[in-house]
């Protein structure tokens, strides 16, 4: 999943275009129920299941693509 | 032009300071012996409220937050700081977590919260009766739903606990229409989730009820309280109200109670149709009050925010007093668990109450103060937090929800399509219906 695959998944969930690679989840309207989605979205895609803790510790989509990648290579 | 407004509850009491304003000659009949109806304060300490039925606001509670400015009553945030305690796994195996959520599979919990956000989406929130799959969503309980559509254990094992926080339902008593309905009406599923951004926000400043207070203040003698009204007989040159005391003649009559109530009044000429089903439900939430000196959870870094699979306190929030007068753990019991509870003896409840919270926050000393808020069983609040609609309910009450009948209005948070089930629905619905009356030819 491209770091750009990931921007798009985050935008449609805190439904806001205003969303880049480096966009932190929670700085821009997200919390945990709205954390959930992403990680629904992210399995859904690549079959990969990330934790919460994941989404904690890499909030932004260029470090969250990069965690699936680490974890589906 | 004169008006009997029937309940003392935020809806009447709104439809009333209304009316008075606009020179109209109105009367509130109550049955209870104090306004405010499903709001209800508690003294916990002195000086020191909480909230025993509605208790939070968010910012798009507009109408409540302007009445609130009126009447000089201010917000109080929230605090939601600290790890949250879960108990979700059986065996009393409670732990420490950071967040919301319990520590189930959070892909699991995504899966149910697009499906509700899906199904959400689909209603049509102003008439939910006319939305494109409103039949097939009429005629499902919302636990049929979850049969079908939830596949993991862990989604399954949360929704009964999220429908409960949210609307005070077991999954069995609504439909999903009802449900997607609820979300919808209140903000979203996100907005109605959440505490900071949503609507748990604030509370207001020394409880709710002093907002009713505030109203009635301002009406004087024209609220009458122990007033019961039973029957309300209309003819050609008006109606006229039969309660306690008496009988009260008007111009017209505002009837601002949840639906199971309104039907249990005798109308004459008889309503085209009841406002109730077979399947509405009264809706079904007991508060408990656990009082502690002080706040004492947050020193050991814990927001005393904790969800549990097993009863009798589902969740429980910190609601102490902005002053610090007191430390207060509500504890929210709902859907089933509420019946269960409401039928325990009070020695039972507080014995298994207390046996809880010590295993939810085995740190916290006995509570020095413990009080339980019974709604289930309360014969004047058949619906709380709101009437749950049961299948078939929609379709067959939504398009009579507000249609006067002759003289008679309908208010109650039950009559507004937007915020249905919560203080500012009930603001808005007796706003509607006093412009409604005093529009009357
Ligand atoms: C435990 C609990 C928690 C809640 N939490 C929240 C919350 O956090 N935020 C929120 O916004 N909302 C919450 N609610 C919902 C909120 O309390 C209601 O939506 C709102 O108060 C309803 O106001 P109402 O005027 O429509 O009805 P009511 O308050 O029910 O008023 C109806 C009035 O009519 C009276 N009455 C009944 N029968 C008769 C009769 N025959 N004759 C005369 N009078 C009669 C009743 O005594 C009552 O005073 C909660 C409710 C409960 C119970």
């Amino acid at each position: 999943m491209s770091r750009d695959d990931m921007v798009e998944i985050f935008r449609r969930v805190l439904e806001t275009d205003s969303v880049s690679v480096d966009s932190d989840f929670f700085a821009s309207g997200g919390d945990s129920l709205l954390g959930t989605r992403v990680l629904s979205a992210v399995a859904r895609a690549e079959g990969v299941e990330l934790s919460f803790e994941d989404l904690i510790e890499a909030p932004t989509p260029a470090a969250l693509a990069d965690r699936v990648a680490s974890v589906t290579r | 032009m004169s008006v009997v407004v029937v309940g003392a509850g935020i809806a009447g009491l709104t439809a009333a300071a209304e009316l008075a304003g606009r020179g109209v000659d109105v009367q509130v009949l109550e049955a209870r012996d104090r306004v405010g109806g499903r709001t209800r304060g508690i003294e916990i300490a002195p000086g020191g409220w909480a909230d025993a039925g509605a208790a939070y606001l968010g910012e798009r509670h507009t109408a409540l937050l302007e009445l609130m400015a009126r009447h000089d009553l201010k917000t109080v945030p929230t605090v939601m700081e600290g790890d949250s305690r879960f108990d979700v796994r059986g065996a009393a195996s409670a732990q420490s977590v950071p967040g919301r959520f319990p520590p189930l599979s959070g892909v699991a919990l995504g899966e149910l919260f697009d499906l509700l956000d899906e199904v959400t989406r689909s209603v049509r929130v102003d008439a939910p009766w006319l939305g494109p799959d409103a039949a097939r969503l009429d005629s499902l309980t919302a636990a049929e739903w979850a049969d079908t559509n939830l596949r993991h254990p862990d989604s399954r094992l949360f929704f009964p606990l999220f429908l409960g926080e949210m609307m005070a339902a077991a999954p069995a008593d609504v439909s999903v229409l009802h449900m997607a309905f609820y979300l919808r009406s209140g903000g979203g599923l996100r907005y109605l989730n959440a505490f900071a951004g949503g609507a748990q926000e604030w509370r207001i400043d020394g409880g709710a009820h002093r907002l009713s207070e505030a109203l009635a203040a301002g009406l004087g003698d024209r609220v009458r309280l122990s007033e019961p009204v039973t029957a309300v007989e209309q003819d050609d040159t008006g109606a006229t109200v039969r309660s306690a005391s008496g009988t009260t003649r008007a111009d017209a009559v505002i009837i601002a109670l949840p639906p199971v109530l309104a039907d249990r009044i005798d109308f004459t000429p008889e309503l085209p149709a009841r406002r109730s089903g077979e399947r509405t439900g009264p809706g079904c939430a007991v508060k408990v009050h656990l009082i502690h000196p002080s706040p004492l959870w947050r020193e050991q870094g814990l927001s005393g925010w904790s969800v549990s699979a097993d009863g009798p306190l589902l969740s429980t929030v910190d609601d102490s007093p902005a002053d610090g007068s007191a430390g207060v753990l509500t504890g929210f019991v709902t859907g089933e668990e509420a019946r269960r509870f409401a039928a325990l003896s009070a020695d039972e409840q507080r014995a298994t109450a207390i046996a809880q919270a010590g295993r939810l926050f085995p740190d916290l000393p006995e509570p020095i103060g413990f009080h339980v808020t019974d709604w289930v069983n309360d014969p004047y609040s058949r619906g709380c937090y709101a009437a749950l609609f049961g299948p078939g309910d929609w379709l067959a009450l939504g398009p009579g929800l507000t249609r006067p009948h002759g003289r008679v209005h309908w208010a109650g948070t039950e009559t507004s399509t937007e915020f249905f089930g919560l203080m500012e629905g009930a603001i808005r619905s007796g706003r509607r219906a006093a412009a409604e009356a005093a529009a009357r030819p």
